[in-house]
C-alpha cells in the first residue's frame, strides 16, 4: 500500500531530515552559544559510597564554584511510584552528605571555557569517609555489605511477587530445568552525550533551556517540582538530538543546576556531556539477574515458569520512570509470545551503589528474551526437538488472536508461528545442521540461534496506572494549520532523533489531506512551540504522535471541504482531497489548499457570515479505542562461528522477519530494525559496563566500552 | 595560559588566531570558527565523528591540537557543499538511508569520501574495513555500507560509458 499519491502511507519516501545533517547543518544543544555564556564543569564523586565531610572551595573561586549548599531553595528530584513497599530515593542534584555511586555531581563550576571550568574543578577538595561498596544486586539484598539509603533497612527499591503455586507442577512435570542467567550491565551510548543550555529571560520572566532530551514536557515538569517555579515559567527546546535510545528519558541533575545557575548568574550557562561523564557518571541499563526454572511436557508444551529475578537500578529513582519500572516490568512480560499455565514470578529492584539505570529500547525486553529463549533451548534439548518446533508447540496461534495471556497482556493480533517458520525457511536450517554435523576444518563450531518475542508499544493509562510513576501516559495533541500558502505545519510535543517524524507524520497527513510531504512542517521537541506530551519513548510516537496527527489532519480536512464547499457551491459530501488540491468528484472543478487558505485567511468577503470560525487551525488529541497497547512482534535467527579456544564469534547470516503492522515507512522501519539489532550484537558480543569491587567502573572510553563498530549485520530481512 | 598564534586555512579562507596549546582542532573549529557541522562523540580519538580533512586526507580533529595546524589547510563538511564526491554521497545516504540521528553523518561522509577516492575498487568487506574508525549507533551501518557501494559502482558505470 502506497496511498493514492505514491507518497503517503507505505511509501518508503526519502527523508526530509537528511538534507541538514547531509551538510553539517543540523542544530544540537553543543552548536548553540549566547553572548555572554558561561560553561559549566561538575566536580564528581571518584568513590562510589562515602560520607563527605566536608567540600573546600579553591582560594580565589568561591563565586564561580557552587555546592548543594549555595542551592539551598532546590528540592531534591524524587521519582516515587503508587506501587506498594516502594522506597523512595532524594536525588539531590549536588551531593548532600553523602555520595552513592562514581560519577555522582558534588559541586559545579563556571568558567569562560569549558577547559577552565575543568580547571576549577580540579582544584576543589573533598574530605570524604569511604563506606564499603554495595556492588552485586544479589549480594546489595542478601547480604549487603553497607545500605546505600541508611534509613530504608536494606537495599530494595521494590520487590513484587506475581504468585501461583507449583506443588502439583513440581509433582509431575516430566521436564524440570532451572538455570542462572545475568545479562551484563550496558550503556546506552549514543553518539551526542547530554547537553544543556539555561538562559534567563528577564521579559519573560522565564528560563530557557536547550536539552539533549527525549521528553521536554516532562523536563519541564520536573524542573517547575524542583526549582519552585511554574511551569509557564519554563521552556524546553529539545534541537536535534544525536541519539537517544531511553538514555535521554530523564530530568537531569545537571539541568537543575543549570537552571538555577544561568538564573543567579544572570548568565547564559552551557554543559556538555563529555564521553567519560556519558558511560560513568550517567545513567547505565539492562543489568538483570535470573533464577529461573521452567516445567514443560515431554512434547516441548510449557507448563510454567517460575523465577526470581532481581534488577540492578543503581542507587536512586530517576525522573520520570523510577527505580521500579525495569523490575515490575520483568514479571510483566516473562512469558513472553507462549502460552502456559501456572507463572510465578519474584522481582527485586535492589540498590547499589552505581549509577541509576534507565530502558533502554523495550523496557526489560532484551534481558528477559535473553531468559527466556535460553530456557526454549533447553527445553528443547531436554525433549529431543529443535528449538524452532519448541517455540510452535506454545506460541499463541492466530486462531486464537486477541489473546489475554497469563500476565493479562492483551496481543492484538499477528502470525507468530508464521514468523518463525520463515525464519527459519529463509536461514536454511538443514545446510548448516548438516554442516554442524560434518564440523568445520579450522576447528570453529556452528551455532545457530532463534529468538521469538512480542514487544508492546504505545502503552496505555491502564498499563502506566498500576505502576503510578511520575508521569502516565494515555493521549497524545497534534496542531495543525494549513497557512495561508497551502503549507501545512504540524506540531507535536514529542522529540524526534532519528525517528524521522519529520517525514513520516508528514506522510500520514499527505495521505489524509492529500497535501505534498515537501509542503508539511513538523515542528517538534518545543514546550512553548507544542502541545503537551509524555514524549518520545516507549515505541509509541507512530501510534500515539501519528495518531494525533492523523486525527488533526482529518479535522483540517473536514474544515477545508466546509469553506471549498462553499465557495465552489457544492456538497461537502462531493469533495475530495488528493494533490494539494479540493477537488469535485467527476467534475474538472477544483481549488488548491492554498486558495482555500487564503480566502480563509484573508479574503473572508468571500465567504457566508454563517462560515465555521474555527478555521484552518485545531489542536485534536488522539486516544487509542483499546489502551492496552499494540504488540508487534519478530523472529530473529542467527548463524555463528565460535572459536572455543578464544571465544571470537563471527556472524555468518541473519535473519529477520518482523511484523510491525500497517508500516507508515518501509525503509524507515527497517532502518530501525537494523540498528536495533546492531544493538543487541552488540549487547550479546561486545559491550559491558564493568565495575570491580570498590564500585570503581572498568569501562570509561569508547576504546574499552565498545559499541559495535562494523558488525556483519542483518543480510536479509523481510517484514510480513 | 600561554597561546601560540597560527595561521591556517579554513574552508579556503586564511585564518589567524592565538590558541592556547591544549585546544583541540575541533573545538578550534566549532566554539571559535563557528563552524559546528564537524561532531565531538568521544575526543579520544575513537568515534570518528569529528573526522574532517587535513592537507587532503581525513584526521580526527579531537586528537589534533590547533597548535599544530599552523600552515595546514583544513576543510569541513560546511565546505563540500559544491563538492561533486560530496554531492553523489549525499544523494546515496539519504536513498539508501544511511543516517537516522545525523550526528554521525559529517564524519561518516568525510570517511566515505575518503573511500571513494582513495579505494574505488573496494568491496563490501574493504568498506566495512575501512568504515571501523567511524561509530554509528543508530543504523547498524547497513545503509551506510550500501551507500558507499552505490556511489563505487555509479562511478565504475561512468568510467566504463566513458
Ligand atoms: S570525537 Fe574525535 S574520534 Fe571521537
Ligand atoms: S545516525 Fe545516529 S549515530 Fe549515526
Amino acid at each position: 500500500m502506497e496511498g493514492k499519491s505514491g507518497k503517503g502511507v507505505g511509501a518508503s519516501l526519502l527523508r526530509k531530515e537528511d538534507e541538514r545533517h547531509l551538510r553539517g547543518r543540523g542544530e544540537f544543544v553543543g552548536d548553540i552559544q549566547r553572548p555572554g555564556m558561561l560553561e559549566a564543569a561538575f566536580v564528581r564523586s571518584p568513590v562510589a559510597h562515602a560520607r563527605i565531610k566536608g567540600i573546600e572551595k579553591p582560594a580565589g573561586f568561591e563565586d564561580r564554584v557552587f555546592t548543594m549548599d549555595d542551592l539551598a531553595d532546590v528540592k531534591a528530584i524524587r521519582a516515587v511510584t503508587a506501587i506498594k513497599g516502594f522506597k523512595p530515593s532524594d536525588m539531590w542534584p549536588l551531593a548532600r552528605g553523602k555520595v552513592r555511586h562514581v560519577g555522582e555531581p558534588i559541586a559545579v563550576c563556571v568558567a569562560a571555557t569549558r577547559a577552565e571550568a575543568e580547571d576549577i574543578a580540579a582544584q576543589v577538595y573533598v574530605d570524604f569517609e569511604e563506606l564499603p561498596a554495595v556492588v552485586d544486586m544479589v549480594e546489595a539484598r542478601t547480604s549487603p555489605p553497607s545500605l546505600v539509603h541508611e534509613e530504608w533497612g536494606d537495599n530494595v527499591f521494590l520487590e513484587t511477587l506475581v504468585d501461583d503455586d507449583f506443588t502439583a507442577v513440581r509433582a509431575r512435570a516430566p521436564i524440570k530445568l532451572r538455570r542462572h542467567v545475568r545479562t551484563a550491565r550496558q550503556s546506552m551510548a549514543p553518539m551526542e552525550g547530554r547537553g544543556v543550555l539555561c538562559e534567563w529571560n528577564t521579559r519573560l520572566g522565564q528560563l530557557e533551556m536547550y536539552s539533549s532530551a527525549q521528553m521536554p514536557h516532562i523536563n519541564r515538569s520536573g524542573l517547575s517540582e524542583c526549582l519552585g517555579l511554574d511551569q509557564g515559567a519554563i521552556r524546553v527546546i529539545a534541537p536535534d538530538v544525536g541519539g537517544g535510545f531511553g538514555y535521554k528519558g530523564i530530568l537531569l541533575s545537571e539541568e537543575i543546576c543549570l537552571a538555577w545557575l544561568s538564573r543567579r548568574l544572570g548568565r547564559p550557562v552551557r554543559w556538555l556531556e563529555d564521553r567519560r561523564e556519558q558511560l560513568v557518571a550517567s545513567t547505565n541499563c539492562r543489568e538483570h539477574d535470573y533464577d529461573i526454572t521452567i516445567y514443560a511436557e515431554r512434547d516441548g508444551r510449557l507448563i510454567g515458569i517460575d523465577c526470581d529475578a532481581t534488577v540492578d537500578s543503581g542507587a536512586y529513582s530517576l525522573y520520570p520512570f523510577s527505580a521500579c519500572l525495569e523490575g515490575a516490568q520483568v514479571a510483566s512480560i516473562l512469558p513472553g509470545p507462549y502460552k502456559m499455565e501456572h507463572f510465578r514470578c519474584h522481582t527485586w529492584s535492589a540498590c547499589t551503589n552505581k549509577p541509576p539505570i534507565l530502558p533502554y529500547r523495550g523496557v526489560a525486553r532484551t534481558g528477559v528474551c535473553f531468559a527466556l529463549e535460553l530456557m526454549m533451548d533447553a527445553v528443547a534439548r531436554e525433549a529431543g526437538m529443535e528449538p524452532y518446533e519448541v517455540r510452535l508447540a506454545n506460541l499463541v496461534l492466530p486462531s486464537e488472536m486477541p489473546y489475554d495471556n497469563i500476565t493479562k497482556k492483551h496481543f492484538d493480533s499477528g502470525d507468530y508461528p508464521e514468523a518463525v517458520r520463515k525464519a527459519v525457511a529463509a536461514i536454511d536450517l538443514p545446510k548448516w545442521r548438516a554442516r554442524q554435523k560434518a564440523g568445520e576444518a579450522d576447528g570453529r563450531r556452528i551455532g545457530v540461534g532463534l529468538s521469538v518475542y512480542c514487544e508492546q508499544g504505545a502503552h496505555g493509562t491502564s498499563v502506566y496506572s498500576g505502576w503510578g510513576i511520575p508521569m502516565v501516559p494515555g493521549h497524545e495533541q497534534c496542531f495543525a494549520r494549513l497557512s495561508p500558502d497551502g503549507v501545512l505545519e504540524l506540531r507535536i510535543g514529542a522529540q524526534s532523533h532519528g525517528q524521522s517524524m519529520e517525514t513520516t507524520f508528514a506522510q500520514v497527513a499527505n495521505e489524509i489531506l492529500g497535501v505534498d510531504p515537501d509542503k508539511v512542517r513538523l515542528i517538534h521537541g518545543d514546550t512553548a512551540l507544542t502541545p503537551y506530551s509524555t514524549g518520545t519513548w516507549g515505541s509509541r510516537c507512530a501510534v500515539m504522535s501519528g495518531g494525533a496527527v492523523a486525527t488533526a489532519a482529518r479535522e483540517i480536512a473536514q474544515r477545508v471541504k466546509k469553506i471549498a464547499g462553499k465557495l465552489m457551491e457544492v456538497a461537502v459530501e462531493d469533495l475530495v482531497l488528493e494533490d494539494g488540491k479540493v477537488k469535485v468528484a467527476g467534475t474538472d472543478k477544483q481549488m488548491t489548499l492554498a486558495e482555500v487558505a487564503h480566502v480563509w485567511y484573508r479574503a473572508p468577503q468571500r465567504l457566508p457570515a454563517d462560515v465555521d470560525p474555527g478555521g484552518l487551525e485545531a489542536t485534536v488529541g488522539y486516544k487509542p479505542q483499546r489502551d492496552t497497547g499494540t504488540f508487534s512482534y519478530a523472529c530473529h535467527a542467527v548463524v555463528v562461528a565460535v572459536d572455543p579456544e578464544i571465544g571470537h564469534t563471527e556472524i555468518l547470516d541473519y535473519v529477520i522477519v518482523e511484523d510491525g503492522g500497517t508500516l507508515i515507512n518501509p525503509m524507515v522501519v527497517d532502518g530501525q530494525i537494523y540498528g536495533g539489532t546492531a544493538q543487541g550484537i552488540g549487547t550479546a558480543l561486545y559491550e559491558e559496563m564493568n565495575y570491580d569491587g570498590e564500585g570503581q567502573p572498568l569501562a570509561s572510553t569508547l576504546a574499552d566500552y565498545m559499541p559495535p563498530d562494523r558488525p556483519k549485520c542483518p543480510n536479509r530481512a523481510s517484514s510480513t | 595560559m600561554s597561546t601560540r598564534t597560527i595561521t591556517l586555512q579554513v574552508n579556503g579562507k586564511t585564518v589567524t588566531a592565538a590558541v592556547e596549546p591544549r585546544l583541540h582542532l575541533a573545538d578550534f573549529l566549532r566554539d571559535r570558527q563557528l563552524l559546528t557541522g564537524t561532531h565531538i562523540g568521544c575526543e579520544h580519538g575513537v568515534c570518528g565523528a569529528c573526522t574532517l580533512e587535513i592537507d587532503g586526507a581525513p584526521a580526527r580533529s579531537c586528537i589534533t591540537y590547533a597548535a599544530t595546524c599552523d600552515g595546514a589547510s583544513v576543510r569541513t563538511i560546511e565546505d563540500f557543499d559544491a563538492d561533486p564526491v560530496m554531492a553523489e554521497l549525499r544523494a546515496a545516504f539519504s536513498a539508501e538511508h544511511a543516517l537516522q540521528c545525523g550526528y554521525c553523518t559529517p564524519g561518516m561522509l568525510a570517511t566515505a569520501r575518503d573511500i571513494v577516492l582513495r579505494l574505488p575498487q573496494a568491496d563490501e568487506a574493504r568498506i566495512r574495513k575501512e568504515l571501523s574508525g567511524n561509530l554509528c549507533r543508530c543504523t547498524g551501518y547497513v545503509g551506510i555500507v550500501r551507500a558507499i557501494k552505490r556511489v563505487l559502482a555509479a562511478r565504475k558505470e561512468k568510467t566504463h560509458a566513458a
